[in-house]
């Protein structure tokens, strides 16, 4: 039962390394920062907030199309899903790794 | 199992009941082991033989007839899945930390290592030896308000008995057997030993005698005795 359980462990690792290149690869394709839209005298004029270094730059972007506004909200979503995912791949990793590593009882 | 995974399985479930492609699918795999719970509720059934992994496996038995045009990774990106390419020929599997989405078709003829395409579904599906023998007789199961096809449990045990024997690992060939023989032994309590016998019965002479020299390896003469063999 002890081989059983320890190469469902292992190709759970397996899994859970091939997880955690794909996510990191996904959150590389998601467009980065996020849209602020900013009303000045009555109209609606865009921003891309993002982090460049250690800065938060809010660069320009004018009038945006509903589309490309989704866009961005659709890509920030799904940012904070794979940012989580990612978190609880590498746990899992380190759980896996450290029981795979222990000690059988003699 | 965790919470959370019951909880995600039943909502992929239920978003693919709502887009009404549910139907077309066998849930199989260790998943099923889970849902028999309720086929047995009359007797005792423990899961503690079968070890559950991440992997949800469907079964697509008549892929051509899938009518509805469903793009299955879109409808599941907002949990968080990520669509992976799996070895040279580009096998695709829907990934999420707590479960591993994949379909199968059957594999018909000399067979190939190409995938199957599933246009209709945006993915594409293993092609596996055996597999009609599970959707030949299947079972339906009542989740939240709608119902997933299983199965029949006598024809999982009695296909993880023979594809026990074809596994390369041996740690998978064992899970294979402790999962089939679980299962046998439940339907023996539900006194349903004309099932497995009729099923048993209903296969190929070829299954037929690969399920007994592996019965006879694993000395499992009670379910060899069921089988009047």
């Amino acid at each position: 039962m002890r081989g059983v359980i320890k190469s469902v462990l292992a190709e759970e690792l397996e899994n859970s390394i091939r997880m955690k290149k794909e996510y990191e690869k996904a959150l590389k394709k998601l467009p980065e920062g996020c849209i602020s839209v900013k009303k000045i005298k009555g109209h609606k004029y865009c921003y891309l907030v993002k982090r460049i270094g250690k800065k938060v730059k809010h660069i320009y972007k004018g009038k945006m199309s509903k589309k490309e506004i989704k866009e961005y909200e659709e890509a920030k979503m799904l940012r904070a899903k794979y940012r989580n995912s990612l978190a609880q791949v590498k746990k899992q990793i380190k759980f896996l790794r450290g029981t795979l590593r222990g000690k059988e009882a003699v | 199992m965790e919470k959370k995974q019951f909880k995600l399985c039943v909502e992929i479930l239920k978003r693919f009941h709502k887009a009404g492609i549910l139907k077309d699918f066998i849930l199989i795999g260790s998943w099923c082991i889970y849902f028999y719970k309720e086929y047995f509720s009359d007797v005792s059934y423990t899961m503690q033989t079968a070890i559950m992994t991440r992997d949800i496996d469907f079964l697509i038995d008549q892929p051509e007839k899938i009518k509805k045009k469903v793009d299955v990774p879109e409808l599941l990106k907002d949990l968080g899945f990520v669509t992976i390419f799996k070895g040279s020929q580009g096998y695709i599997k829907l990934d999420h930390p707590d479960l591993i989405l994949e379909f199968i078709v059957r594999e018909k003829g000399k067979g190939s290592n190409k995938p199957y395409p599933l246009s209709k579904l945006g993915m594409n599906a293993v092609p596996l030896r055996f597999l009609n023998f599970l959707s030949t007789q299947t079972i339906k199961v009542k989740v939240d308000n709608f119902y997933v096809n299983l199965p029949h449990p006598a024809n999982f045990a009695l296909h993880k008995i023979i594809i026990s024997k074809r596994r390369t690992k041996e740690e998978k060939a064992t899970k294979d057997r402790n999962a089939a023989v679980g299962i046998l032994n439940a339907l023996i309590k539900k006194d349903e030993n004309d099932i497995i016998r009729s099923v048993f019965f209903s296969i190929p002479k070829k299954w037929q005698s690969r399920i007994i020299s592996n019965l006879e390896s694993f000395n499992e003469k009670n379910i060899l005795n069921i089988l009047n063999i």
